[in-house]
């Protein structure tokens, strides 16, 4: 049997290291234990266990304490390991959200059926539970949160509840929009790339 | 968890038709706005007008005398 401290990692650390206990065991497999400090490690290791077919059992031994037990078959252990580490995003935490509206249409298409369709996505997203983070207007959706948009109204409400709204200033000054901006603030390149890149999900309409 | 009012819906037959009362309905300034039908109408898509539930009598006078046609008028909790 091989024992895997995992105390004090978090995901995928523990189940990186449990599978390279698993590859220790070699061909005649055997009981590797792993000792977590999180449930959500508990929760990664089993799924790992049931997708390889190993045996798998935990239990609580205290205040953010578990052990993680699994039996690995004879010549399972060779396939461990060669396949990306998948992680559970931890219930409870709110994924960073960010909607990049980057044209006053959604889809390509008819002009006319483009826009109807964005507002209603914009009006459908303010009727969500769970709101984004941030919504990003660049190019032609900067149009969106100035004056004469019909959108107005559902940005406005989604900014009072906490969504960040920003629009490209250098889009709205390409496009003669500055004085024209009613909802959210102006944001440049810098902020939109740091927005992007720290998202856990980006939503294009 | 967002709070939900009552609200008139109306509903068409197709989207061009749902599109054409959005133009007569902003030009007129009758009261509403085109939203995407809401989930517990339909699974499917497609839009709707949805206004002041009191608005209704206005709104059904004013597509009826333009020829527009709608499939349904409900209130709902939107």
């Amino acid at each position: 049997m091989l024992q895997v401290n995992a105390m004090g990692d978090t995901c995928p650390i523990p189940v990186v290291k449990t599978k390279d206990a698993i590859k220790e065991l070699g061909a005649q497999g055997g009981v590797v234990e792993t000792l977590v400090d999180n449930e959500i490690s508990v929760q990664n290791l089993t799924k790992m266990a049931n997708q390889k077919g190993y045996g798998v059992k935990s239990e609580k031994l205290g205040e953010n304490q578990f052990r993680v037990t699994m039996t690995v078959g004879e010549g399972a252990a060779q396939i461990a390991g060669n396949e990306p580490t998948a992680c559970i995003i931890p219930s409870g935490r709110e994924k960073n959200l960010v909607v990049a509206v980057s044209s006053d249409q959604m889809g390509g298409g008819a002009e006319k059926l483009g826009k109807t369709l964005l507002k209603g996505f914009l009006y459908a997203l303010g009727q969500q539970d769970v709101l984004p983070k941030t919504i990003l207007f660049y190019n032609g959706g900067a149009a969106l949160t100035c004056e004469g948009s019909a959108s107005l109204e559902d940005l406005k409400s989604l900014e009072a509840q906490g969504v960040e709204i920003m629009t490209c200033g250098t889009c709205l000054d390409f496009y003669g929009l500055t004085e024209k901006l009613q909802v959210g603030e102006i944001t440049n390149m810098y902020t939109i790339v740091e927005k992007l890149a720290g998202a856990d999900l980006v939503v294009n309409p | 968890m967002r709070e939900k009012k009552p609200a008139l819906i109306v509903t068409f037959a197709t989207t061009a038709a749902a599109m054409e009362a959005e133009s007569f309905c902003l030009a007129r300034q009758l009261p509403g706005r085109i939203i995407p039908v809401p989930r517990e109408i339909t699974a499917g898509c497609g839009l709707a007008w949805k206004a002041p539930p009191e608005a209704e009598a206005q709104l059904t006078d004013a597509l009826r005398e333009a020829g527009l046609a709608w499939s349904a008028m409900q209130v709902l909790e939107v």
